[in-house]
């Protein structure tokens, strides 16, 4: 089993389709999706899913940046194995899709024509954040379901309210062992095989090799690239634009139908060559954070976004940040500019029209009121978004595991009395 | 920075608890200007932070169309929060407020889309029944001579300081920073937090119109409460096995939803039984003193609507301090309704008489605190890491948040079913504006240019 992929399919949509593609995608959800055209649920380990239109827009310079089709799946399997199932099980709806883009092959594609096209229209994500690699949505799916049966357990039975730990987990361990839809859960679950932890310790080998090799010029450049990062701090415009009422009511129409939201917004990266180093290196690098360094379930202080992604759109000129996250989109912000305005202010520090930073991590996003209204006018509707475990917050996920757990691993005592004491 | 109490309306600085009842006028004004006229005549009138009555008050405030029927434009309106210009009957704001079922706005006795448009209200306070009465019949007099019409009329009672439920309510306010009382600088709100025009607590002015400055945010919610059916929910939840009625049981689960005894004793404090020496305690902290909520359960109303040092990422520290003070309400509600024992609610015939709270508080951002509150600390039923438990006492069982968890030495209780206790009979956003921006308002002066704005 490898670890979870994130897939991105980006399709620029045909001249004159976007308006007939807005209409099947408002046929496919209202913020959640309905299962019509593509039911994502039917497909092997998906986690999330995604379908976004990003608008047509002009740069800085005034050239056109297309309007992109945008299709997101945050996965167990391999991409390479999600597209294939895809075009094999869904291709109809897939046809009906991506039928809007650009030199998507005409009539009724075969699977193989279908599968190259998709094949052919995959972007790689700089950056991507998985709550806890290597867990899967079968897990957490199938843990969810033992939660409740072993809750319902416990309700039936007060007469073990007053029992010693002990006794209670053997109650709950014979109670489970019994029943054959959960007899699985005595068992460890199952965790990225030998050759995926080696890839993954490779990985962060190369990273602290690269890192290693570009040390001493890095130094040398800090400098100047001081200098440079002052001036255009002080020079970039950072004005206060409020988000209309008209489009905030568009985006809030879409969101809090599930405990949890997802979001998506684009930005244009700033003008000249010292802005594209800078979101290139701080992308490359918070991608090796998240993937090596980080503690499971826990982004530096936010503990509720289950996936995000990063992704460049039109040739890098736009930027792409997309997430899934527990509770609301306003304590979402908050989180942002209470717990980790730093982190967010070195990506989005580089996108025109943010709030000024200082050094590249003070201040911006704590400039609260022009931060909220910054993401809300370059939040993008997400029409159709699928949640495989749409009612489990992210620490409901991790309850449920610690439950699991707690049934085959040896705990006594202390810690046996604090797993009955959550259940 | 020093606050213009003399410019800011009396019901910041106090909840006048001194002036027992009071009616709450809702108001529909014109077009023609007779809404201006009124409030020339009715100005000298209005209580300030500045004043200390001691027999009545009055204060008034205004909603977006009302704002607009006083002649304020497109664009100066616009300068104030969208939540207050779309009002809360917004689609999506249903489901940050949870106002669905039989709390939807289509079934709103005032402020609903069924009902005339309320444009303003007229809020009074007064010593006792004759005096609320006198003068409520004054401000009507003043309201009819200029054809300003009452769409509808809310009473108060006086249940000395219970609510309905018979808890004891309004323990817990913010200390607002240049407010006159002082306590430890973790639990002190900047002003700006409460009124336009000060900086908050991120050090920063919210974006108003210049005839925002010196006024607040005014979140009006009639609330009714279900006593009876919250009673007779403790009495079904906590039958002994040979179902007999267990009263101290009874009373510790609606304890145990609220996080106080019915004297106000927090349970942080008193875990086993009411300590009516406790009833105004407060001083005490949920994560420090009982971080599992094994006394007083993370799921209740009073830790969810306050958590106090529980929240992310570092429960315990002043950090987490700090982030609760972005959240807090001044609460200036009062009760309607005669009392009901638990044995009237049990036992006896339903009077049919409506009972509930008429919320009201004020705010300097309603996204940030009101509704922030209401939508992810009250009505998210993962609040803190709980699985399916909304408020208990105040919040939705529908579609999700019908549980009850109350976590102890050994196995959780852990109720299911919990209904819906309090519903949701009608509300607007308000603003309430400073004396200057009201005088401007009826037309004696520019609006905002009476003294000279700060920052912006």
């Amino acid at each position: 089993m490898p670890f979870q992929s994130a897939l991105s399919v980006v399709a620029p949509v045909r001249d004159g389709a976007a308006d007939e593609l807005d209409r099947l995608l408002a046929e496919m959800g209202n913020g959640v999706a309905n299962g019509e055209v593509i039911d994502f649920a039917q497909l092997s380990g998906v986690h999330f899913a995604r379908i976004v239109v990003v608008p047509a827009d002009t740069d800085h310079r005034g050239r056109p940046l297309p309007a992109n089709l945008v299709y997101l799946a945050d996965l167990d399997v391999s991409p390479e194995e999600h597209l294939s199932e895809l075009a094999r099980s869904a291709g109809e709806g897939v046809d009906r899709v991506f039928g809007h883009c650009e030199g998507y092959p005409a009539g009724r594609p075969g699977d193989h024509e279908r599968l190259d096209w998709l094949r052919s229209r995959v972007a790689r994500a700089p950056a991507t954040y998985v709550n806890t690699r290597g867990r899967t949505k079968e897990q957490i799916v199938r843990e969810a379901e033992l939660r409740e049966a072993v809750s319902d357990f416990l309700d039936r039975r007060p007469d073990l309210r007053d029992r010693h730990p002990r006794a209670v987990r053997d109650a709950i361990r014979k109670f489970v062992g019994g029943e054959p839809g959960l007899r699985w859960a005595l068992e460890p679950a199952d965790r990225p095989g030998f050759s995926a932890r080696i890839r993954e310790w490779a990985h962060l080998a190369w990273v602290a090799l690269l890192v290693l090799i570009a040390l001493p010029f890095t130094l040398l450049a800090a400098p100047v690239y001081a200098l440079l990062l002052r001036r255009h701090e002080k020079r970039d415009p950072a004005p206060h634009n409020r988000a209309d009422e008209a489009t905030v009511l568009e985006l809030a129409a879409l969101e809090d139908h599930l405990p949890m939201n997802p979001f998506t917004a684009v930005g244009q990266v700033k003008p000249g060559p010292f802005r594209k180093v800078t979101i290139n290196v701080i992308l490359y690098l918070l991608n090796a954070v998240t993937r090596h360094l980080l503690k499971p379930g826990d982004l530096v202080g936010v503990k509720t976004i289950h996936f995000a992604r990063w992704l460049f759109l039109n040739d890098r000129r736009q930027v792409l940040f997309a997430s899934n996250y527990d509770g609301s989109l306003e304590s979402y912000m908050d989180d942002f500019i209470d717990k980790i305005s730093w982190g967010l202010n070195l990506v989005f520090t580089n996108g025109i029209g943010y709030p000024r930073t200082r050094w590249l991590i003070k201040d911006g996003c704590r400039d609260e009121l022009a931060f909220k209204d910054y993401l809300r006018l370059h939040q993008v509707r997400t029409v159709v978004w699928h949640p495989a475990y749409g009612r489990l917050s992210t620490a409901n996920v991790a309850a449920n595991e610690r439950l699991r757990k707690g049934l085959h691993s040896d705990i006594r005592d202390d810690r046996e009395r604090e797993w009955v004491q959550a259940l | 920075m020093t606050l213009e109490r003399a410019d800011i309306q009396g019901l910041f600085a106090r909840g006048y608890s001194n002036l027992a009842l009071a009616t709450f006028l809702l108001l529909g004004l014109e077009d023609d200007g007779s809404g201006r006229r009124w409030l020339g005549d009715a100005l000298s009138g209005v209580t300030t932070s500045e004043d200390r009555p001691e027999r009545r008050a009055v204060n008034v405030a205004f909603t977006a169309s009302g704002l607009g029927r006083l002649g304020v434009d497109g664009e100066a309106l616009g300068q104030f929060s969208n939540e207050f210009v779309s009002g809360m009957t917004a689609p999506h704001r249903r489901r940050i407020l949870a106002d669905v079922g039989t709390s939807a706005p289509e079934r709103w006795d005032w402020g609903g889309p069924g009902t005339p448009t309320v444009d303003g209200v007229l809020l009074l306070y007064a010593t006792d029944r004759a005096e609320i009465t006198a003068l409520e019949e004054e401000q009507t007099a003043v309201l009819h001579r200029h054809g300003v019409q009452v769409l509808h009329r809310l009473g108060t009672s006086d249940l000395d300081g219970f609510e309905p439920f018979g808890w004891r309510d309004g323990v817990s306010q913010p200390l607002v920073e240049g407010l006159g009382k002082t306590g430890p600088e973790s639990f002190t709100v900047k002003a700006g937090e409460f009124v336009l025009g000060y900086p908050n607590e991120y050090g920063r002015l919210t974006g108003h119109p210049p005839l925002g400055r010196n006024g607040s945010y005014l979140v009006f919610r009639q609330l009714a409460q279900d006593v009876r059916g919250f009673w007779r929910y403790l009495d079904s939840a906590t039958r002994t096995a040979d179902g007999a009625e267990d009263p101290a049981a009874r009373l510790r689960l609606g304890s145990k939803f609220v996080g106080r005894w019915p004297s106000g004793a927090p349970l942080v404090l008193a875990p086993d039984a009411d300590e009516p020496a406790l009833a105004e305690e407060n001083d005490f902290r949920y994560h420090r003193d009982d971080a599992r909520g094994a006394r007083c359960p993370v799921a209740s109303h009073i830790r969810r609507s306050n958590p106090r040092d529980s929240l992310d990422p570092d429960p315990g520290s002043d950090d987490s301090l700090e982030l609760n003070r972005r959240h807090r309400l001044l609460r200036r509600g009062r009760e309607y309704g005669s009392p009901l024992t638990t044995d009237e609610a049990l036992h006896a015939v339903d009077d049919g008489e409506p009972r509930g709270l008429h919320f009201i508080c004020l705010s300097g951002n309603i996204a940030r605190q009101f509704e922030f509150v209401q939508q992810t600390w009250l009505n998210d039923p993962k609040f803190a890491g709980l699985y399916d438990d909304a408020d208990p006492l105040v919040g939705p069982s529908e579609p999700f948040g019908g549980c009850f968890t109350a976590p102890g030495e050994g196995i959780r209780e852990r109720f299911t079913g919990v209904p819906r206790f309090v519903t949701v009979k009608g509300g607007a956003y308000f603003f309430m504006p400073g004396l200057a921006a009201l005088r401007s308002l009826a037309g004696a002066g520019e609006p905002g240019n009476s003294s000279s704005p700060v920052g912006s």
